[in-house]
């Protein structure tokens, strides 16, 4: 029994599934947050797997998402900024929950992983994960708006 | 302790296909795909298959999305001011399911979006 | 032909082919079990040429032939895009207006580009080491350009991309992927053998012969066909409109 693939089932099933039912449902101001937030998860997710299976070299699909992930929520806040402008979502508990919960699981990780490049590697995605979910939540209530165009 | 993490990620990846196929209106339904996509590469990931994850990701996290955005603002403002503001007869505007679209029953949405499709 | 005698014979080859494949299933390696006679045999072919990372080895060496056709296909799906969405007649370009971008956002895009540049270039380096490769750092190296348009304006991404260049990349990434392969046939082996340079030391970058090459000529063509694709969808979405209509 692995308490690291254990921690990852709970949080794939409870926190992606409820993501699952948050994007396809609702209002597009919830769905692009849920979207958001999914990153986080599934990065954590990743990172936690990466620990249980032995694999340190799993955590470079982590750094990918880490980047990709709040580029991808970035290109939603720029293309459907004429749908978000009347009511932009504003999620500001739900933000700070995903920080502070990367920043938790990322520190237990690095704790466990001992110093090295290992742990170093881990504390960058951590940091990568929660300024781009910062900033693409900040961009998604209202960062970015639509462009003007010459005629 | 494997077997339930396949298990969960695939039902998972069930879940959110079937959502991406329910889903009708194109610029949620790539909200829905990018929740696939992330649902894929942790499937991959439990598969121990990372390097088909980083595709997954690479792809699925920002090329498909904003493929499909601008595809879909080009194809919208092709077909005119009109129907961007909803005002029009058209039958599948973009603001069907808008909050401020305008007076429309509750239950009505999902009759609509499967005439649509 | 009458329809009842087709619908036998159909019936007749779907039983048949349900019958042959149930065969076949029964004769496949258990789901997830730890031996496999195909697995075992790649994983041993790869560390005899000092390859880490093993579907790098199947990609790059043992099947480089079928990711020659891959990379033809993406290539072939481009070009074909290019042609597609030119700016035809009746249309024409308008500039877009710059964007005022949220500091923070317009920030954090600026840093995260050449960040985003290096990983993608550090995934297409240890291709051969660790998981990735060409494709996936290719496609994190379009992606952190575009990251100009996303979080900082249009006009950015367009001074850092200028299409014709990405062009000759796209088509020189596919040109040097048949020149290494004509390299082997002219070395005296086969077409894309991996026989012609030395394996080097096990688990570091210059090792696995021939891998390594091929990956980053893959890692230049996804790159620059994703930024031309891009650019031709970036095109007919921000600059070209309907010229009647105005």
């Amino acid at each position: 029994m692995n308490g690291w693939l254990v921690a990852a089932a709970v949080l794939l099933a409870g926190g992606l599934g409820a993501a699952v039912w948050g994007v396809a449902t609702g209002p597009l101001g919830r769905r692009v947050v849920t979207q958001n937030m999914t990153t986080s998860l599934v990065c954590v997710a990743v990172l936690l797997l990466a620990q249980g299976y032995r694999r340190p070299a799993y955590v470079d699909i982590g750094l990918e998402l880490s980047l990709l992930g709040p580029i991808g929520t970035l290109v939603y806040a720029r293309l459907l900024a004429d749908d978000l402008r009347p009511d932009p979502p504003r999620a500001p508990r739900l933000t700070a929950v995903a920080a502070a919960g990367t920043a938790a699981v990322v520190i237990a990780l690095a704790v466990a992983s001992g110093p090295g490049r290992a742990a170093v590697k881990l504390l960058l995605v951590g940091a990568l994960l929660i300024t781009g979910n910062v900033v693409a939540s900040r961009a998604l209530a209202g960062g970015i708006p639509e462009e003007a165009r010459h005629e | 302790m494997n077997d339930a993490l396949v298990v969960i990620c695939l039902l998972l990846v069930a879940a959110s296909a079937t959502a991406a196929v329910a889903v009708r209106d194109p610029e949620r339904q790539a909200l829905v795909l990018a929740v696939l996509g992330l649902s894929l590469a942790v499937l991959f990931t439990v598969f121990q298959a990372p390097d088909v994850a980083l595709s997954q990701l690479a792809v699925g996290s920002v090329l498909t999305p904003l493929l499909v955005l601008l595809s879909v603002r080009k194809v919208r403002r092709g077909a005119g001011p009109k129907t961007r503001r909803g005002t029009g007869p058209d039958r599948g505007g973009r603001d069907r399911t808008r909050p401020d679209a305008g007076p429309q029953p509750p239950g009505g949405r999902g009759g609509r979006d499967g005439a649509t499709g | 032909m009458s329809r009842r005698l087709r619908m036998l014979l159909l019936a007749l080859g779907g039983a048949g082919f349900a019958a042959l494949f149930a065969a076949a299933c029964l004769e496949l390696p258990h789901f997830g079990a730890a031996r496999h006679p195909y697995g075992e045999r790649a994983v041993h072919a790869a560390l005899a040429r000092h390859t880490a990372n093993v579907v790098s080895a199947v990609n790059f060496d043992q099947r480089a032939f079928d990711t020659l056709g891959e990379e033809s296909i993406l290539f072939a799906a481009v070009l074909g895009t290019v042609v597609l969405l030119r700016q035809t007649r009746g249309e024409r370009q308008v500039r877009p207006e710059p964007v005022a971008v949220a500091r923070p956002v317009r920030r954090y895009s600026l840093v995260m580009v050449p960040v985003a540049l290096l990983t993608g270039l550090y995934v297409v380096a240890h291709g051969q080491l660790s998981p990735g490769g060409g494709f996936q750092g290719g496609v994190v190296v379009a992606t952190a350009l575009h990251l100009l348009y996303i979080g900082v304006d249009y006009q950015a991404l367009e001074r850092i991309r200028p299409v014709g260049g990405y062009e000759v990349g796209d088509a020189a990434g596919e040109a040097a992927y048949l020149v290494l392969g004509a390299a082997g046939l002219l070395g005296g082996s086969a077409f894309l053998a991996n026989t012609l340079l030395p394996y080097g030391t096990f688990n570091t970058i210059p090792s696995g012969g021939t891998v390594p090459l091929l990956n980053a000529a893959i890692g230049m063509e996804v790159a620059c066909a994703v930024v031309v694709l891009l650019a031709r969808f970036l095109d007919q979405a921000v600059e070209i409109v309907d010229g009647s209509g105005e």
